[in-house]
């Protein structure tokens, strides 16, 4: 394998007694935009001021291109960033704001302007050189951070939930923007987001953070389909858990109903563990056809949801746990009424056992 | 709310007219003096029989009174000026710094404010004979310098707290060194914060009185002090004018002061 391009090797970073991130390792590739995804305090924004400087990890180390970082200050990492609060600076234009990073720099002015006027056009706020940030909306401030941000070249751009605080529709709106500077400068990203929707949407590849640690990397697909803890099947996506129990030489998952589930990889399990969570998405659930499956719930629907593309169901189990079932239009199930007993499958390699 | 001003009724009208009559009772007196700085009379008779400049042409053709002007000016200018760079130094250490004791500290430097003004005099007044300081310039900026801190770090240290830090972060990640984000940024930023402390440091120094009469020597008098002395020999017109010379430089620095408060961007 080539070297990577940024290296984060088992960072750590406490303060006292408090674990702010531990063991976080990862390698980014040049160009990949990668997403940290995490409920508050998982440590995301630590690791991205531990990459930008602004931090001193306790332990690990972050290399770009093999050479530490670490010994390099923040103002020589050469490195672009965007905020979650808006912090172009008050004082300055926006056109001055864009050409702060280039005068520090001291470079020529014809440069500069030139620069200048590719970044706002990059941003598309042509018309808006000569504002004040204060004359400007929060989405407008974003754009102009992250051209004052792309206005160097930096070779790597953080940016920490830069779109928080901003509506939905702009959101979205900004994200596209975001996507297409991606590909048309090719600059490697690191993106803190808690929005799962907007990591999936932006993103190469996702670190899914938990409580200091990443629970998992990959690509959206790979946390949807393959996720390698509750904790990620719990967090991306709809999920239904319900309890189950391994016995028998082969290991085959009962459910409290006494019904078995044949064919499910135990791979990753513990060898020991007896009790586990199984983990089933309301899409994979399919109405059962009466041929022999490997997996089948039975149950009563307690409620169904017209919603255009699919129909949401809502089941209670034999033995009582609720269960939420999307069921697209052509399965026969959607038919089902409220109160009648239903009986489901789902593919083997579907079901997840943690 | 309870205490709603429009719903008092037949109250507003005692309320507004206590207002106005406090209001008359504080400025009153001021503008007695200043229409007696005008006025023609020797013995401050009031009201004037008739108005002159008079006074105002002794006062300034008399070298004591502009020597004192001169001053109270550069005392109360070297003060301000420092005030403000100790005060923005000590501001980013009550604001940014996290160590123990913190808030002490900032106590600390606001004891100036509370403690008794003759207390602190003396203090300084037999300090300042060991160390030969007394009647002196330096002893004067001094001893302005720590009754005009409190004033500069209360206001540099109101700018700072409303300053987002993240702002200076990005113009160090943008390749400034901390220093020059500091000054290119950080200062700019908190420019109106930075004023107010200048004038009020200037205005904490211009107008004291008390520590100024323990510092003073026959031949450096600041303008406070030598009214007190000069009003202690004789009764004259040109105090008047002294002091309302004095009242409309406050006044004018007071407005700019509010000034630069109300342009600082929202
Ligand atoms: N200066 C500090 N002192 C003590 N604990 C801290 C400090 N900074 C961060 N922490 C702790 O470190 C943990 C990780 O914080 P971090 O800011 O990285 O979370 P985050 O994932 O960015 O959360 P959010 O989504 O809320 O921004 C939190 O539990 C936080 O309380
Ligand atoms: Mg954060």
């Amino acid at each position: 394998m080539t070297r990577p391009f940024l290296s984060v090797q088992g960072i750590e970073k406490t303060y006292g007694a408090v674990v702010a991130v531990q063991d976080v390792t990862l390698d980014i590739a040049e160009g990949e935009f990668i997403t940290f995804l995490g409920p508050s305090g998982s440590g995301k924004s630590t690791t991205l001021y531990a990459v930008a400087g602004f931090l001193e990890p306790t332990k690990g180390d972050i290399l770009l291109n093999g050479k530490s970082l670490l010994d390099v200050p923040s103002n020589k990492r050469n490195i672009g960033m965007v905020f979650q609060r808006y912090t172009l600076f008050p004082h300055l234009s926006v056109a001055d704001n864009v050409a702060f990073p280039l005068r520090v720099r001291r470079r020529p002015k014809a440069e500069v302007d030139a620069r200048v006027a590719a970044m706002l056009k990059l941003v598309r706020l042509e018309s808006m050189a000569d504002r004040m940030p204060a004359q400007m909306s929060g989405g407008q401030q974003q754009r102009v951070a992250l051209a004052r941000a792309l206005a160097y070249n930096p070779p790597i751009l953080l940016m920490d939930e830069p779109l928080s605080a901003l509506d939905k529709k702009l959101r979205e709106e900004i994200q596209f923007e975001i996507k297409r500077i991606h590909n048309e400068t090719g600059v490697t990203i690191m993106y803190v987001t808690h929005d799962q929707e907007e990591a999936l949407r932006l993103s190469d590849r996702i670190a899914l953070f938990n409580a200091g640690r990443i629970e998992q990397i990959g690509t959206g697909h790979d946390l949807y389909e393959k996720p390698a803890s509750r904790f990620v099947a719990g967090f991306i996506g709809n999920s239904n858990f319900f309890e189950g129990t391994l016995s028998g030489a082969d290991r085959s998952i009962r459910l409290p109903d006494g019904t078995a589930i044949r064919g499910v990889s135990l791979d990753r399990l513990a060898p020991a563990k007896e009790d586990v969570a199984i983990m089933i998405r309301p899409d994979h659930f399919r109405l059962h056809d009466g041929s022999e499956a490997a997996a089948m719930l039975r149950g009563t629907v307690t409620d169904t949801t017209y919603l255009g593309e699919y129909t949401q169901l809502a089941v209670t189990t034999s033995w009582g746990a609720p269960l939420s079932v999307r069921l697209p239009q052509h399965d026969p199930a959607v038919s089902v009424q409220k109160g009648q007993p239903i009986t489901l499958t789902c593919a083997p390699s579907n079901v997840r056992v943690f | 709310m309870l205490l709603d001003f429009d719903r008092l009724g037949a109250l507003r009208a005692v309320l507004s007219g206590i207002a106005v009559l406090v209001g008359a009772f504080l400025l009153l007196p001021v503008i007695v003096i200043v229409l007696l700085s005008f006025g023609s009379s020797r013995y401050l008779q009031f009201p004037p029989p008739s108005w002159t400049l008079h006074w105002y042409t002794d006062l300034f053709n008399d070298p004591d009174w502009l020597a004192s002007f001169a001053t109270s000016a550069e005392i109360a200018i070297v003060v301000a000026i420092v005030a403000t760079l100790l005060g923005l130094m000590a501001s980013f250490g009550l604001t940014r710094g996290r160590f123990r004791g913190r808030e002490t500290l900032r106590a600390v430097f606001m004891t100036p404010m509370v403690m008794p003004v003759v207390v602190f005099a003396v203090a300084l007044y037999a300090l300042f004979l060991r160390l030969q300081l007394n009647g002196t310039f330096i002893g004067f900026v001094i001893a302005h310098l720590v009754i005009a801190l409190p004033f500069a770090i209360i206001s540099i240290c109101n700018a700072l707290e409303g300053f987002d830090k993240s702002i200076e972060d990005a113009a160090v990640l943008c390749g400034a060194s901390p220093l020059e984000a500091k000054l290119r940024v950080t200062l700019p930023a908190i420019k109106a914060g930075l004023f107010g402390a200048a004038i009020f440091s200037f205005l904490a120094s211009w107008d004291e009185v008390v520590v100024a009469i323990f510092m003073s020597s026959p031949d450096l008098q600041t303008l406070p002090v030598r009214i007190f002395s000069t009003l202690q020999q004789d009764l004259s017109p040109v105090i008047a004018a002294v002091s309302t010379v004095l009242v409309a430089l406050t006044v004018l620095l007071m407005v700019i002061a509010a000034f630069f408060r109300r342009g600082k961007p929202a």
